[in-house]
């Protein structure tokens, strides 16, 4: 059986592009980005075997990511403008009948790595390492009970998050979609005493479930129509038959949506996002904001071949992205746990990314998923030390004026900082990236999704407001708090809490350096994920960093060409020219009579500053407004379900209680019950009783005794014997 | 000319063998304890250096010169062989003497070199082995033949040897009778292959009989002889109409000895199987129709075929449903044994192309699960006995958490679980039937699949749902390790295998190369 990579690299020889891949066994290295990882997990294990009472386990993990995190910055500067496949080792390569196109299924251990790989995995474990180097001190308290488990899960996530992304096929990518579920699981039902958490962690395992069933269908389905699932050869297969009208292959993009919309948190599957705030905080950034949930537009993009050639499947997904923003930013705008509105706002974001994948630029896609990386952490940390300090207070009703109390200075200046990103504050990197989505939503060729551009806008002012509620009434005004009654969710730590309860007081203790220093490195990333713009807008040069790493990958063509002039990207260029006809350039379309960047920009800056400025109002210049304001609403029936329906989450989930587990549920019993009745009572039973009824009929002839089973055998031969000869007198007449 | 001294020179892993088991026959006479405990290393020793000395003679020209039907059989083989042979050892090392060893120690009873069994014990058991390597390279019947009586009749002995008990006695003289019809029907078989041939030597009789197909299809005698054959080996894969004795047996046996009996004779019986398959060829005989048109017929020669499917599919079936019926681990086991043998029939009936390698892949995934399974079971007793019921091993999570998830997880491989390598063994196994035209077959086989993970989810049940009972109280471990590592390495074995699936892929499909089926050419030339 031929090796994968030789295969390749015979196929090759021709035009270099984005998607022409080559073997590189040189670069076998690139696999400790996984394998560190994985040995730190099962250091881990051991760890929690021998019963490891030290923050040893923290060590282990952060040196593990810092590694890995230094092998994708060394690929970085190693990985040309193709893509390369690195062998790691041969797993599946199996061929059958004559081992044609069809008659073969290769699903090695391959490295597939261009530069959406790289791009990928360097917030990816960059924000990792950070963040486990946050929750070595954040998960103090547990040294000796979960913190080897919290670790081990923790490296389970980093391996499986980097098998997704830098797997070379999509059993390699199905694996690593399952191992980080299955971490997911893990950390949001850490806590596994406090049954919220638990409910919760089965919650987010079973409607993703749901998603993963369409992502291993569109597996399967790939497999049949295009008769393998390596991606280099996926490509040359999608390039020869780019639009089969099959039914088949015209639902891959819907099943593979179906997936991404299930670990991204998008209508109709994003319920389980917001209850997975029940796991510790620093796993909220990790995971559940600044990468995992990130792996849905990745798969989009990554497949992006597959969505281009069906323009309503992408048409979906922008829907399906708009709506979900917009949903998302009502609820958000109601709640008053600050975890949790940080946890709709990023269901919100996520819908901007999915917006932007289905206009058709992956680029705009991408650049908010890093940005968003950066600042969605930042605020996730901030929050988590404010809850470390307070003892578990979040309510955003009950904490005030951070900014003045000592100890919490640094984190509620960097928490503000944040908020003007995710507000995407003019001239931030958030705002950068929004924009780009916006522009290529008002400028897309399919006239069904120009609508949503206005919806984008309309959402940036909502977050504005939601965003800078949170921030003006716990950062600013007057100093006031009361403590929570929870430690991080649990029990016995705090001695500072227990002493200074004798004295009816408490006193809030700020973070120590392990909480500071991440704090400030990922502010400062933050602040740098928008300098590929800055530059642009300082020095007229049009080149983007993340622009280039796109076009130089597999979503190439999701990245207008002609739009910001000439690509430094030269690689994208003979591809691009001959599959992006219709990402035609952008400046000739008008919003509002201005060119669509500029009234972009305007716009959002506008919606922006409305929304800060309502938000200044109501909630830090006259607080008593925004009650006021509930109690009128509340006061009139035709306005009581804006606040109800927003407080109360829409009632989604209610809804899928009645409609979905409800009648499974009846389902269920009655199925149980003809079970028991019908199939165990009489079916199985009976057909159980047929062979010991068999058997009772025949005992006398081997009841143990030896000679019956010998003319058993005997007798058996001659039948055996007797049947050939009558076939084959048979077949000689 | 046969070199002489090149043929002994391949025989140099059962020489191997052969030695050490005499080396423990005297070992474990020793009045000294240590001595005697060294016996199972000595075995280990040799197993590992057959696979050595396996390595070290297996060259192109040897092999060449041994005019084998199945050249490169044997370095597969004989490696599965001597692999799962260290773990039927280790299986053995807890229970065999115990207690005997044990008052000893104590110092309650004193030395009594007639009462020990531990050398004979480990002799037959190497002798065995050695028997199923020889069937792996036998160049002619008497090779074969002898290599067969070779591996089955030390088994008589172990099966009464390990244990004083009444029922072991019953359940060797049972074995011994019903082998010895078996092996009569074998012989019977072969004495009728002679006279259709009149040679003995493989690659000659299968030249005779491609000759005799050419010129009008293959003789009723030989067709029949070969029928014979096959039935007189489905006692040593325990298939029907050959398979009654197999739950007597296996229960009356100690249960190291009805591990090895799962695997020993059936890994013989299956290479003895293809070897004499091998002599009519899987790849389309030419068969002569009505009108005296020679049409060519994919596959064994129709009886065989049609009698190997029937064999399969009652296998399959009787052994399923026979399992579902027991109570006791041992008979449930013995089931499950007959059930997988005719899974394996499948592979065979699909023959070179695919399926022979498939069935050894197979093969090794059995192989590796019967020392899981039989590894946790040695590695328990209750009251000094050893454990034979599903109510022993409730509550098992509680008491052992690691046997119980390492039952669990070779009963999980055993129904075919994926990603476990029992599942993926299984599923190239159904791949290649569908492949080779056996569609009815593949799906009888998965429909069987569904029915046997009735009785292996009881293992499950037991081990991890069922609460700890006044019976499972008194399960305690043995005090030897062996088979808790032969359990733990097997079992982590059946997870980390499919990680090396294409290679295993690879060297279980070697086991065909070299093996030229002349029936493909007159097949092809009958076309024209």
């Amino acid at each position: 059986m031929i090796a994968a990579p030789a295969m390749l690299s015979s196929v090759l020889a021709l035009a270099e592009g984005p998607l022409d891949a080559h073997a590189a066994p040189e670069l076998r290295w690139a696999g400790l980005a996984l394998l560190l990882p994985l040995a730190s997990s099962v250091l881990c294990l051991l760890c929690g075997w021998l019963k490891v009472r030290s923050k040893l386990p923290a060590a282990l993990t952060i040196a593990a990511l810092g590694g890995a995190f230094a092998t994708i910055l060394r690929l970085q500067g190693t990985v040309g403008e193709t893509p390369v496949v690195v062998n790691l080792f041969d797993w599946i390569d199996l061929t059958w009948g004559d081992g044609s196109r069809f008659h073969g299924f290769t699903a090695n251990v391959d490295l597939y790595i261009d530069r959406l790989t790289v791009f990928w995995m360097l917030f990816v474990t960059g924000l990792g390492t950070l963040i486990a180097l946050y929750a070595s001190e954040y998960m103090e308290s547990d040294v000796g009970k979960g913190y080897t488990r919290f670790f081990g899960a923790v490296s389970i996530f980093l391996f499986a998050m980097g098998c997704l992304v830098m797997g070379g096929n999509l059993v390699m990518l199905y694996l690593g979609w399952e191992g980080v579920g299955l971490a997911s699981y893990l950390l949001i039902g850490y806590y596994f005493t406090k049954p919220e958490a638990v409910a919760a962690a089965k919650k987010a395992f079973i409607v993703n479930r749901i998603g993963d069933l369409g992502l291993a269908l569109a597996l399967f389905l790939i497999w049949q129509c295009y008769g393998t699932v390596e991606y280099a050869a996926l490509w040359k297969a999608i390039e020869a038959a780019p639009a089969s009208s099959e039914w088949t292959a015209q639902a891959i993009p819907w099943l593979l949506m179906l997936g991404a919309f299930g670990k991204s948190a998008q209508l109709p599957l994003y319920v389980w996002l917001p209850d997975a705030m029940e796991g510790p905080t620093p796993v909220s950034a990790l995971i559940h904001a600044a990468t995992m949930v990130t792996a849905g537009v990745y798969l989009i993009a990554r497949m992006f071949p597959l969505f281009v050639v069906n323009p309503d499947a992408l048409a979906a997904v922008a829907w399906v992205g708009g709506l979900t923003a917009l949903l998302a930013a009502t609820i958000g705008m109601a709640q008053y746990d600050m975890k949790r509105i940080w946890a709709y706002s990023t269901i919100s974001q996520l819908g901007y990314m999915f917006l932007g994948l289905g206009v058709g630029t992956t680029f705009g896609a991408s650049y908010h998923v890093f940005t968003h990386a950066f600042f969605k952490a930042l605020l996730f940390l901030t929050a988590g030390a404010v809850m470390h300090g307070f003892a578990g207070q979040l309510d955003i009703r009950k904490l005030s004026g951070l900014l003045k109390v000592p100890g919490f200075r640094l984190v509620s200046v960097l928490a503000v900082l944040g908020c003007f990103w995710l507000a995407a504050f003019p001239f931030t990197a958030a705002f950068f990236s929004k924009d780009e989505i916006l522009v290529s939503a008002f400028t897309a060729k399919d006239d069904r999704v120009h609508l949503l551009g206005w919806i984008g806008l309309l959402v940036a002012a909502l977050t504005a407001y939601y965003t800078f509620r949170v921030c003006f009434r716990v950062f600013f005004g007057p100093v006031k708090f009361e403590p929570g009654h929870e430690l991080h969710g649990h029990d016995d730590h705090d001695h500072a809490h227990d002493a200074h309860a004798h004295h009816g007081e408490f006193h809030p203790h700020g973070p120590r350096w392990a909480i500071r220093v991440p704090l400030v490195l990922i502010a400062i990333g933050a602040i740098l994920a928008g300098w590929p713009s800055y530059r642009t807008m300082l020095h007229h040069d049009e080149s983007n960093w993340v622009k280039t790493q796109v076009a130089q990958s597999s979503a190439f063509q999701g990245v207008a060409a002609e739009s910001h002039g000439s690509l430094d990207g030269h690689a994208a260029s003979s591809h691009a020219s001959a599959h992006t006809e219709d990402a035609h350039a952008d400046h000739g379309h008008l919003v509002l009579g201005m060119d669509a960047h500029t009234a972009v920009g305007r716009l959002g800056s506008l919606a922006c500053i409305v929304g800060i400025l309502v938000s200044l109002y109501v909630h830090l210049i006259n607080r008593g407004t925004a009650d006021a304001l509930r109690r009128t609403l509340m006061g009139t029936v035709a306005t009581r379900w804006i606040v109800v329906g927003a407080e109360r989450k829409w009632m989604v989930d209610e809804f899928y209680d009645w409609v979905i587990r409800l009648p499974l549920r009846v389902i269920a019993n009655i199925l149980s019950a003809i079970d028991e009745l019908l199939l165990d009572a009489g079916i199985v039973n009976g057909i159980g009783a047929l062979p010991a009824a068999v058997g009772r009929v025949f005992r006398p002839l081997y009841g143990g005794v030896v000679q019956g089973y010998a003319v058993t055998m005997a007798g058996g031969v001659a039948l055996v014997a007797a049947w050939v000869i009558w076939i084959w007198l048979r077949g000689a007449n | 000319m046969v070199d002489m001294s090149q043929t002994v020179a391949l025989l140099a892993p059962e020489i191997v063998l052969f030695v050490a088991s005499m080396l423990v026959a005297v070992l474990g006479l020793s009045r000294s304890t240590g001595v005697r405990s060294l016996v199972p290393w000595v075995c280990v020793v040799a197993l590992i250096g057959s696979i050595l000395a396996l390595d070290a003679v297996w060259t192109p020209e040897r092999i060449q010169g041994a005019r084998l039907l199945f050249p490169m059989l044997g370095k597969y083989g004989k490696t599965i062989v001597a692999l799962i042979g260290i773990g039927l050892v280790a299986v053995s090392a807890g229970s065999i003497d115990r207690r005997y060893e044990e008052a000893v120690a104590r110092g309650r009873a004193s030395f009594d070199a007639l009462r020990v069994v531990r050398g004979e014990y480990y002799a037959f058991l190497l002798l065995s082995l050695t028997g199923a390597m020889l069937v792996m390279s036998a160049p002619d019947l008497i090779w074969l033949f002898l290599g067969l009586e070779l591996v089955s009749l030390p088994t008589y002995i172990m099966v009464a040897v390990a244990r004083t008990g009444r029922r072991s006695m019953e359940a060797a003289m049972k074995y011994f009778f019903l082998g010895a019809l078996a092996t009569g029907i074998t012989l019977y078989g072969f004495a009728m292959l002679y006279g259709a041939t009149g040679t003995m030597q493989l690659i000659p009789m299968r030249d005779v009989l491609v000759a005799q197909a050419a010129v009008g299809g293959l003789s009723t005698t030989a067709i029949v002889g070969t029928i014979l054959t096959v039935l007189g080996l489905c006692f040593k894969l325990a298939a029907v109409p050959m398979h009654f004795y197999a739950p007597d047996v296996y229960e009356g046996a100690p249960l190291p000895v009805t591990a090895f009996l799962s695997f020993t004779p059936k890994i013989a019986g299956f290479s003895a199987l293809i070897t004499v398959l091998g002599i009519v060829g899987w790849s389309g005989h030419a068969m002569v129709d009505h009108d005296g048109v020679r049409i060519a017929y994919e596959g064994l020669p129709q009886p065989i075929t049609a009698v190997l499917w029937m064999v399969a599919a009652l296998t399959m079936f009787l052994g399923n449903i026979g399992g579902i019926l027991q109570t006791s681990l041992k008979r449930t086991l013995a089931y499950s044994s007959i059930a997988n043998s005719g899974y394996m029939l499948v592979g065979v009936i699909i023959g070179p192309k695919g399926g022979i390698g498939a069935m050894y892949l197979f093969m090794l995934g059995y192989g590796v699960m019967t020392v899981a399974t039989f590894g946790v079971l040695a590695a328990l007793e209750r009251k000094g006995e050893e454990v034979d019921s599903f109510e022993s091993l409730a509550g098992l999570r509680a008491s052992h958490p690691w046997l119980a998830f390492l039952l669990t997880v070779s009963a999980l491989s055993l129904i075919g679980v994926p990603p476990l390598f029992g599942a993926l063994a299984k599923i190239v196994l159904v791949f290649v039937a569908f492949e080779g035209g056996q569609a009815t077959l593949a799906g009888v086989l998965l429909l069987n699949t569904a029915i046997g993970a009735v009785y292996y989810l009881r293992f499950v049940g037991a081990a991890v749902v069922n609460p700890i009972n006044a019976k499972s109280q008194e399960v305690v471990t043995v005090s030897h390790r062996w088979p808790k590592v032969a359990a733990v390495v097997a079992g982590l074995g059946l997870i980390v295998l499919p990680a090396f699936l294409s290679r295993l892929v690879d060297a279980s499909a070697t086991t065909v190369n070299g093996y030229i089926d002349y029936g493909e050419t007159v097949a092809s030339e009958s076309k024209r």
